[in-house]
């Protein structure tokens, strides 16, 4: 069984996974049928980019905010992703319900996302849909509204998730603590799922001020990948989206997390738990633009993907002190965490359990990695690039990502070759340079005999 | 960290993955071959990216585990990869990591499962990988013994994790008391510690073998040279010595019954609702389908709109209808805060009342029939999707009209057939229930739903 917490980090930390703009003009990978991709930028600012592939007869319909936890301060925590579950629940033209009613009985179905830095938004749909789903998202962009009592309710809702996937989940509770530790400036601190007061306290104008700052055409990008032509796509935005008013941009984020001068250790108890967990988080100094992006992956992949990875060996197979080890990095707007775990088994000894894993990622340090494993990480990666490349969610998924995070879709196909001119050399430097004691934020998550009082509201 | 909307729909993708076939969306051509030893290849040439897939059944699985050693299956399984052929367990993971491949040994209840993915250029090795595991696996005790012991080790973990995880194993096992799908396919903490290498060995010799094998190889491939490898690899491959395990089918049950499963100082119950429900060849399948859509299969589907959407008391519920050979379950399952468990539960009960009393309108069954057919093309897009699908079209002796035709009888159900399918669910006086929770909290609003049986989280097994 995976954690919930862990898969959706990955999900939505690394799949921004994106080429850096600095490589030597590595070549592209030629992906069949991305020469038909074509974009354009409404006058308002909103910028769409259209892949079509027939190779089923549906579509999918991405729009990626530029806006998450990260534009959050104390008091709204958490309002970037309650703001997602009301984008669902009525405008001045729908009534609460109605978008999803609608779309459904059109054959689609949706979900969304709220991350650290983005809010994602997903249609994927049969193609005969397609203005259906302009009309409905056009009309949630324009008209968003919010019912007091569908605001109250949605409160209930998003406590749930947080119960599920944070307080009743021991790895989530424990990440929560450390990312809150690990950054003593930047609004990365910030739990995305918010902290349980400010869930029970944000207002409807907190909603309606982050509405108008945030959800602008020209804070957004519009990805639709499937079966459409670009000319269809482009004049159904014209007739849906392009009346929507440009605002001003955004407050930017201009806090910079301060070098950290030494290890900061936290404990967490649990009295319903059977099972230590240890974990580091590394300040990696290293955001989705940057040119050590494709290196920082690589040195995650070799000490983590796979049976044959280092910490798997060492720490599961060797050792045995740990059920199971892993790490993975965050990029995002701003330099994220590079996170390594053990969890252990009950009663596992966690000093012996640093101990190891101390070892570990000094000698990636010292001593680097060798040729195969650099050959090995970057064929898991050439994979993973054509895994995403063999469905039309994966393709919107890549040309977003690469867009918000480098402003340029075209780099989603520079990530095989970037990931080839990575040398042994610079993931040994990247590794010496995170993976130091002075740089992380240790965490244990200590099962205690009697039962914690999980008291709610605390 | 982040927030997502909606997570229920992908905790229950099985259940969505038999609700499936679009008009016109059709498996590719693809040919199969029989082998001497009667093994069955099914392949599927398809160009989209560099890449080959492949799904291999090996019939048998977890319903063949001796009694009281659940998970043999389940721990050969893993075992097969931890040294083969020429390789320790070592270097057969290098050589699966080395090429970027993906190769995942698995057990269902009805077969050993064999998952893998590599570049195109690398078939030759996948395949070569696939039979040392399958056929010349090294069986190392000290592998075992790590293995035995990080799946008990395993449990304990996944109990301090998500319960939203974990519902699912109590349910069957409550539901399915004494039947053989209410044992744990992965066995459970106190069935694994009785495992040995040597019931590992009686399992390999007696259920597997060259005449339970299916391999499915879809993506880019030249199946000439795929044909000729796996005849040579497989072809030798002797039969099982020991009979398929056979299984009766349960019936439904009458009354209720409740698990209460004790998790000190949760603040959130996860309940289950349940009982016998449809199988595989069920007739009234894309009828039953569209009720379980409208019902509990989608966002606005009844179960989610009266729990979530309108009175905010959880962050999703559904219902689910998993299609196995024989019938298996048909269930509600949501979660709340400790102190709505009673809110929830009769809300629960009072929308499954309304399916049966008022059934689905006109409108609504529409809709679902457009969700059906509109949500199955991506279900379908992949050389992986398309592997796994056509392999256990094969396990299940089920032509590709099973698929191919199936969205036709969801256009073509009447609504007379789905108000009869609604039958599948049970009546609310009927249900075997399962709840995580603060025991302490809900036993008296529990015992509300009849008589509880009570047992704790970190009991070292799925059912008391």
């Amino acid at each position: 069984m995976r954690l919930l917490s862990i898969a959706c980090a990955l999900a939505l930390g690394t799949a921004a996974s994106a080429a850096p703009a600095a490589t030597p003009a590595p070549a592209a990978a030629a992906v069949p049928g991305s020469e038909a991709i074509a974009s354009k930028t409404l006058a308002n600012g909103l910028k769409i980019i259209v892949w079509p592939d027939h190779d089923i007869p549906n579509a999918n319909y991405y729009t990626f905010y530029k806006v998450g936890s990260r534009n959050e301060r104390a008091g709204i925590t958490g309002l970037a992703h309650f703001f997602e579950h009301m984008m669902f629940n009525g405008t001045t033209r729908r009534a609460p319900g109605e978008f999803d009613r609608t779309m459904e009985a059109a054959g689609g179905s949706n979900n969304a996302s709220t991350s650290n830095d983005l809010t994602i938004y997903t249609d994927w749909f049969p193609s005969s849909a397609l203005e259906a789903i302009f009309d409905l998202e056009g009309d949630r962009m324009a008209n968003l509204s919010f019912d007091p009592k569908v605001v109250e309710s949605e409160r209930g809702v998003v406590y749930s998730e947080r119960r599920s996937s944070v307080d009743n989940d021991s790895m989530g509770t424990l990440m929560e603590q450390m990312q809150a530790t690990a950054y003593v400036a930047h609004p990365y601190q910030i739990p995305t799922i918010g902290w349980p007061s400010d869930i029970e306290r944000w207002k409807t104008e907190d909603l309606k001020q982050f509405f108008k700052t945030y959800y602008a055409p020209n804070n957004a990008v519009l990805v639709v990948a499937g079966d459409v032509e670009p000319a269809q796509v482009f004049a159904l935005a014209d007739r849906y989206l392009a009346a929507l008013p440009r605002q001003p941009e955004p407050t930017p984020v201009t806090t910079v997390e301060p070098e950290q001068l030494g290890e900061r250790r936290i404990t967490v108890e649990r009295g319903d738990a059977q099972s230590p967990i240890l974990a580091y988080a590394f300040h990696s100094g290293i955001g989705a633009g940057s040119k050590d992006y494709p290196a920082l992956e690589l040195l995650t992949t070799i000490l983590a993907q796979g049976q044959s990875s280092r910490l798997h060996q060492r720490l599961v197979e060797r050792e045995q002190v740990a059920v199971d080890a892993g790490a993975f990095a965050e990029a995002g707007f701003d330099p994220g965490l590079l996170w390594v775990y053990a969890m252990l088994p009950p009663g596992g000894d966690l000093a012996k359990a640093e101990a190891l894993l101390d070892e570990e990622l000094a000698k990636i340090a010292r001593d680097g990695v060798t040729a195969a494993e650099l050959d090995k990480a970057r064929n898991l990666k050439l994979s993973a690039f054509w895994r995403g490349m063999a469905t039309i969610n994966g393709k919107a998924r890549a040309l977003g990502t690469a867009e918000v995070f480098e402003g340029d879709y075209r780099k989603a196909f520079d990530e095989p070759a970037a990931f080839e001119a990575v040398t042994a050399a610079q993931v040994q430097a990247l590794a010496a340079r995170i993976l130091r004691r002075q740089n992380r934020t240790t965490g244990l998550l200590q099962p205690v005999a009697a039962p914690a009082a999980n008291k709610e509201g605390v | 960290m982040s927030g997502l909307r909606f997570v229920f729909a992908a905790l229950a993708a099985f259940a969505f993955g038999s609700a499936t076939a679009a008009a016109d969306i059709k498996l590719p051509d693809y040919q199969a071959v029989r082998l001497d030893n009667g093994a069955t290849l099914l392949l599927t040439p398809r160009k989209d990216v560099p890449m080959v897939a492949a799904t291999v059944l090996v019939r048998g699985g977890a319903l063949a585990d001796p009694a009281g050693k659940e998970g043999t299956a389940g721990l050969l399984a893993e075992m097969l990869s931890k040294g083969a052929g020429s390789r320790d367990a070592l270097a057969f993971a290098q050589a699966v990591d080395g090429a970027g491949g993906n190769l995942d040994f698995g057990s269902s209840s009805e077969a050993l499962t064999a998952n893998a993915q590599f570049l195109s250029k690398d078939t030759g090795l996948m395949l070569s990988l696939l039979a040392d595991a399958l056929l010349r696996p090294a069986m190392a005790p000290a592998e075992f013994d790590k293995l035995r012991k990080r799946a008990i080790d395993g449990i304990a973990s996944a109990k301090d994790s998500d319960p939203r995880r974990l519902i699912g194993l109590y349910a069957s096992g409550w539901l399915f008391r004494g039947h053989p799908y209410g044992r744990p396919a992965g066995g459970d903490e106190t069935s694994l510690a009785t495992v040995t290498l040597d019931d590992l060995q009686a399992f390999r010799r007696q259920q597997m073998g060259g005449d339970r094998l299916i391999i499915s190889i879809a993506g880019d491939f030249d199946p000439a040279a795929v044909t000729a490898q796996v005849r040579q690899a497989f072809g030798g491959w002797a039969k099982a010595e020991g009979a398929l395990p056979q299984v009766a089918a349960k019936a439904r049950e009458s009354g209720r019954r409740v698990l209460l499963v004790d998790k000190p100082g949760a603040t959130q119950t996860y309940f289950s609702l349940g009982n016998v429900g449809s199988q595989r060849s069920d007739p009234a399948r894309a009828a039953q389908d569209l009720v379980q859509t409208a019902f509990g299969g989608r966002f606005t589907s009844m179960l989610n709109t009266e729990l979530r959407v309108k009175s905010g008391l959880t962050y999703g519920a559904s219902a689910q209808l998993p299609r196995p050979r024989h019938p298996g379950a048909a269930q509600i399952t949501s979660f709340t805060k400790t102190d709505s468990t009673k809110a929830a539960i009769d809300l629960a009960i009072a929308t499954l009342d309304r399916l049966h009393k008022d059934g689905l309108d006109a409108a609504t069954l529409q809709s679902a029939r457009n969700y059906i057919a509109g949500q199955f093309a991506p279900s379908m897009e992949t050389a992986p999707q398309l592997a796994s699908a056509i392999a256990w079209l094969a396990l299940y002796g089920d032509g590709r009209d099973y698929i191919d035709g199936y969205l036709g009888q969801v256009a073509a159900a009447t609504p007379a057939q789905v108000a009869e399918a609604r039958a599948v669910f049970p009546a609310s006086g009927d249900l075997v229930i399962v709840a995580i929770g603060d025991a302490a909290k809900i036993r008296t609003v529990m015992q509300g739903y009849g008589p509880v049986t009570e047992m704790k989280l970190t009991d070292p097994r799925f059912s008391p």
